[in-house]
């Protein structure tokens, strides 16, 4: 017990939250110890603002703590909802990248050791982030994929999610992968805007047919142009600067048909939804 | 009320026709389809919770078409769906995971949000284990995860398949009695193959085999269909499309009882038995 109360005017100011720190701090301490004064405060106390803070710090402290790649997202300035869904994009996990960075240094190393099978670094290059758009979409792969085809979510707006986490983390596999080429620099940024064609073409494709099946049909084209092209020396066709505004205009294409069409076209996230 | 209106439902996957222009109709209250493994229970399901479009016939879920993608989108808003083998992000835990689904049913905000995973993680039995990792939960706890996420945003339509296979029998009661609450005042479809969960829990019933719904209506319509045609004897009767020793050691025989058998009051089993087809179940018999 203590004879010492806080006077009427401070417990009034205090229950305003309108005192400095330091006098809030005192007042705290000694409302901890103060029955007296705590009685008496209860009267001057906002309801609907001590039940809005206590409903804040109840969460703060129940809620769980987000994973390191949530909190990475949330302070890139992904909001935390995003954020959530980025980190459950099943080719984001760790065996998938290992698998894709294994086959790119595969392919890096054979054309460090022979300069012929640079042309399959190319080919190659692309799939590594097609394949990683499809895989997120995979029935085998995303486990909650049922669940995800009843919610209301967009499809669209999910695939484009996942679609730009996919490249943020494969791009720059491949990039680093494309540094350790032999011969000209241009080799280790030639892929870039195939990979973007393919990719808007494959999206703009999952209004009639799954990602799954989208990007299998995209890669089935790319690896039956690419092929022939490389084993017949001819990778301009492919790579050189024509093909290249092709593949920016594919691109921009491809993207701007997804832009129109967003509130027309059905995404085909499942077999038939 | 019909919530559930399902007309000639036609569904094939290649060269298999998993559903043969099937009727459903169900409203408020819990209606249950029964039928064996492979019998097209959970394609009726998934055209039910909007996963899959049927190839011929009529749906219609809360007055709305899903066909049309704005009604589509609103019969969302407004369904829970636990899928048969529904799959976790394992890494995550409880409460991330119904987080994340809650998230895909549209509820942005943060703090409204987290409230409404708390809710459904109190009413599933779950506040002890939120922040666990949920591979490191069992089986039962797991299948309660699953029920937890379909009841968020507080459905209307709630769809459920096979939610209580794998359940040790405490947590089948356990759950029997979330999905009887769950029941109260909005629609509720779920499939099993346990005829006592369906006993206990559906006003109404389908029976679905081989893709087609071979009887609807209430428990007690079907087990009607098998009066006078289950009976005890000392031995298995010849007569038997399918019989068993009971703990009294007695046999329940059920068919075509022969003249004079002692007959006894049948179950929804035997009515599901005598339904599903004579000669399977004389081909197990022999």
């Amino acid at each position: 017990m203590t004879a010492w109360h806080l006077d009427p005017d401070a417990i009034r100011r205090y229950a305003q939250g309108a005192v400095p720190l330091e006098l809030a701090a005192s007042a705290e301490a000694h409302l901890m110890k103060c029955a007296a004064c705590r009685g008496a405060i209860s009267s001057y106390v906002d309801a609907r603002r001590a039940e809005a803070i206590w409903h804040e710090v109840v969460d703060r402290v129940d809620a769980p703590r987000r994973s390191w790649p949530e909190r990475m997202l949330v302070r890139l300035g992904v909001r935390e909802p995003t954020a959530r869904l980025v980190a459950a994009t099943p080719t984001l996990r760790g065996p998938w990248l290992l698998a894709v960075a294994g086959v790119l240094a595969l392919a890096a190393w054979t054309a460090q050791v022979d300069e012929r099978f640079l042309q399959m670094f190319l080919v190659v290059a692309p799939l590594g982030p097609l394949a990683g758009v499809a895989v997120a979409f995979a029935g085998g792969l995303d486990p909650t994929r049922d669940i995800g085809l009843a919610a209301p979510y967009s499809g669209l707006r999910l695939l484009l999610i996942r679609t730009a986490a996919v490249l943020a983390v494969t791009v720059p596999l491949v990039a680093a992968a494309g540094l350790a080429l032999p011969g000209s620099n241009w080799l280790a940024a030639a892929w870039l805007l195939p990979t973007a064609g393919l990719t808007c073409a494959a999206l703009a494709l999952t209004g009639r047919m799954p990602p799954v099946v989208a990007v299998g049909v995209v890669a089935t084209a790319w690896v039956s142009v690419t092929t022939p092209a490389g084993l017949a020396g001819r990778l301009d066709l492919a790579f050189g600067v024509g093909a290249q505004v092709l593949w920016l205009a594919m691109a921009v294409g491809g993207g701007t048909w997804l832009a129109v069409t967003r509130n027309t076209v059905t995404t085909k996230l499942g077999r038939s939804a | 009320m019909t919530t559930v209106r399902v007309k000639g439902a036609t569904k094939s996957f290649g060269r298999t026709t998993a559903l043969h222009s099937v009727d459903l109709d169900a409203g408020p209250g819990v209606t249950g389809l029964l039928g064996p493994n492979g019998a097209g229970k959970t394609t009726l399901l998934r055209i039910i919770a909007t996963v899959l479009a049927p190839d011929r016939g009529e749906v219609t879920l809360l007055g709305r078409d899903p066909s049309r993608p704005d009604d589509r989108k609103r019969i969302r808003e407004r369904l829970g769906y636990l899928p048969q083998d529904a799959g976790f992000h394992r890494g995550f835990t409880v409460f991330e995971f119904i987080d994340y689904v809650a998230i895909l049913k549209e509820m942005t905000g943060r703090r409204a949000r987290h409230d409404e995973v708390r809710r459904v993680i109190g009413l599933t039995g779950l506040a002890s284990v939120s922040a666990k990792r949920i591979r490191a939960l069992s089986g039962g706890m797991r299948r309660r995860v699953g029920l937890a996420q379909s009841l968020l945003g507080d459905p209307d339509l709630l769809v459920l398949d096979e939610p209580t296979v794998g359940l040790d029998p405490e947590q089948r009661l356990r759950f029997r009695e979330m999905i009887s609450h769950a029941g109260e005042g909005r629609t509720v479809v779920l499939s099993s193959h346990q005829t006592d969960d369906i006993t206990a829990l559906c006003a109404r019933i389908a029976v679905i085999h081989q893709g087609r719904a071979r009887f609807t209506g209430t428990p007690a319509e079907l087990t009607a269909q098998a009066e006078g045609r289950v009976w005890t004897e000392a031995r298995r009767s010849p007569a038997a499309l399918a019989a068993w020793r009971t703990g009294d050691g007695t046999y329940r025989n059920v068919g075509e009882p022969p003249a004079g058998a002692d007959l006894i009051a049948p179950t929804l089993e035997d009515a599901y038995l005598l339904l599903m087809g004579e000669p399977e179940l004389k081909v197990a018999h022999s």
